[in-house]
């Protein structure tokens, strides 16, 4: 049998797209972000897997380190909610501090030193060396370290600015819906409990999107938008109005 | 067969790449739209790596020693890869020569390089060097795969220049990546696909196929009339004419050759799931070989 280049063609159609058919309806093919970290030769998630997109309800999954021990131990706000809040979030908190002529950000490699530190994970960090105030207390006072690593660790602190002033004091969490003097900011990640908590009216919502108020307001304002077919950046602005 | 039947039937490869590459650059474009909270069109908004067959490849000792993917790599790595290697088993390496973007790309680059050089063009490197430079990329997909599995890192896409091209805009791509990238489309204008050719780790496992694919690529020597026109159109410099069945490790089965495309004698070379038949029980009616209206080749 001669085979001719439109058989060449059925068989790509047939076993590429119908085997991403397939495998889709089998849960084989997914293409976004793979969320389990990998694991040690010890068989436990590894810290220098934990990535800045993992939320604090993944961190407590994979690593048994309870989202309240990072809220407290970071300072972020009690009603952070953790299946929204990704470690990456922080930079968004706090100001960069100058530390040994360098400036430090902190976010993700400050949380796996910390969840090293808690657990017991061996974690061997180039970049973090040095923690905030807070946490540092916390592991202290939570007995999580002692001995040479509660010296070094006490001996190696800064202390944690907020970039938002008004991140502690105000009602809600206010993580992405920044007061400013001539509004607020929508940002990627902004909810739309969020969106209702900074002011906008049912009313303003439905005029500007088109759509109702959906039950889940946890969800973020782009999901939402993104899903309903709308151009984000367009909606963001109109908001802003 | 007529020029312009022969020309339809080089349209179906050509249609199928530019379907890929348009469906790289989509998505490219969405990532590019997404960092910049604008909402991806027409599809969602999935990883270049997870579109990447040869992702399911580089993972594969932490996927079955340990059961995770590396650090980028997704499910559909895996899934691609084995979808794609069971095509290959088929008909050879068909991804390399009908669906990868960044072959196609160097193919489209080719044809300015085919412009300016005419006959020269693709013949610039000697056989006594170009020939160990073949297995070159054999090199390097050992090297990938065993250093992945080591660092548990994907440490090609700091060399990988088709990462670069649809990743121009991102800070993820590497400066050595870059000048890959750049080495490659500027050599392509001398030489048809010359990562394909000599370093394309995932182009040379899938190589390895051309020693035992299904669906053979097989030459009548009773028909042909050494007219070497499936030499010289051969993007991979292959010496089709001097074989019965090809299994060069560098066949990317794009067809070019065959009878149905550039082969000017019927059921003389053709891509064939059985063994072929004598031509004269073939044509029935039109008895004995048939000789096309008008002899193609001489791509090169």
């Amino acid at each position: 049998m001669k085979i001719k280049s439109i058989h060449v063609l059925l068989a790509i159609i047939v076993i590429i797209g119908g085997g991403i058919f397939l495998a889709s309806e089998l849960d084989l093919y997914n293409t976004t972000k793979i969320r389990t970290p990998q694991k040690t030769v010890e068989g436990i998630y590894d810290v220098i897997d934990m990535r800045g997109s993992h939320n604090l309800e993944e961190i407590e999954k994979y690593y048994q380190l309870p989202a309240s021990s990072v809220i407290e131990a970071f300072g972020l706000r009690p009603d952070t909610i953790p299946e929204f809040f990704q470690l990456k979030d922080m930079k968004e908190i706090f100001k960069p501090v100058e530390l040994e002529g360098g400036e430090y950000i902190v976010e993700t490699d400050t949380v796996k030193v910390f969840t090293s530190l808690y657990m017991k994970i061996p974690y061997v960090s180039d970049e973090t060396f040095y923690l905030p105030e807070k946490t540092v207390n916390y592991l202290v006072e939570n007995d999580k370290i002692s001995g040479e690593e509660k010296e070094y660790w006490l001996g190696h602190t800064f202390k944690m600015e907020y970039l938002d002033s008004k991140y502690l004091t105000a009602s809600e969490f206010t993580r992405i819906v920044v007061e400013e003097t001539e509004g607020f900011v929508v940002k990627g990640n902004t909810t739309i409990q969020e969106l209702l908590d900074s002011g906008i009216t049912e009313e303003k919502f439905e005029e500007v999107t088109g759509f109702k108020i959906p039950d889940k307001t946890s969800v973020s304002l782009r999901d939402f938008i993104i899903d309903k077919g709308l151009e984000f950046g367009e909606v963001k602005e109109r908001f802003k109005e | 067969m007529s020029k312009k039947q022969s020309k339809n039937k080089h349209l179906i490869r050509l249609a199928v790449q530019i379907f890929f590459l348009a469906l790289i650059i989509l998505i490219s474009v969405n990532h590019f739209r997404s960092e910049q909270g604008l909402a991806p069109l027409l599809i969602g908004n999935p990883s270049l790596h997870a579109v990447c067959p040869f992702g399911g490849v580089v993972t594969i000792y932490s996927y079955f020693a340990e059961g995770t993917f590396i650090p980028k790599i997704h499910q559909s790595s895996i899934t691609l890869m084995w979808l794609v290697l069971g095509l290959t088993l088929l008909f050879g390496p068909v991804f390399c020569g009908w669906i990868c973007p960044f072959g196609t790309v160097q193919e489209f680059i080719g044809k300015i390089g085919k412009k300016i050089f005419k006959k020269g063009y693709n013949n610039f490197i000697p056989s006594v060097i170009d020939k160990p430079l073949r297995y070159l990329r054999y090199v390097i997909l050992i090297l990938v795969v065993v250093n992945t599995a080591i660092s548990a890192k994907l440490m090609f896409s700091n060399i990988d220049p088709y990462f670069a091209l649809f990743n121009i805009w991102s800070s993820e791509v590497t400066r050595l990546s870059l000048l890959v990238l750049g080495l490659t489309l500027i050599g392509s204008l001398f030489v048809e696909r010359p990562w394909c050719k000599y370093l394309c780790p995932f182009g040379a496992l899938l190589g390895i196929f051309n020693l035992f694919r299904i669906v053979k690529l097989k030459r009548n020597e009773k028909t042909c009339i050494n007219c070497k026109a499936c030499d010289r159109v051969c993007p991979m410099n292959i010496n089709i004419s001097t074989s019965k069945t090809i299994k060069d490790h560098q066949c990317i089965s794009c067809l070019l050759c065959t009878d149905e495309i550039t082969c000017p004698v019927s059921n003389t070379l053709s891509f064939s799931l059985l063994e072929s038949k004598n031509p004269t029980e073939n044509s029935g009616n039109d008895s004995g070989v048939k000789v096309k209206e008008s002899i193609s080749g001489g791509g090169k």
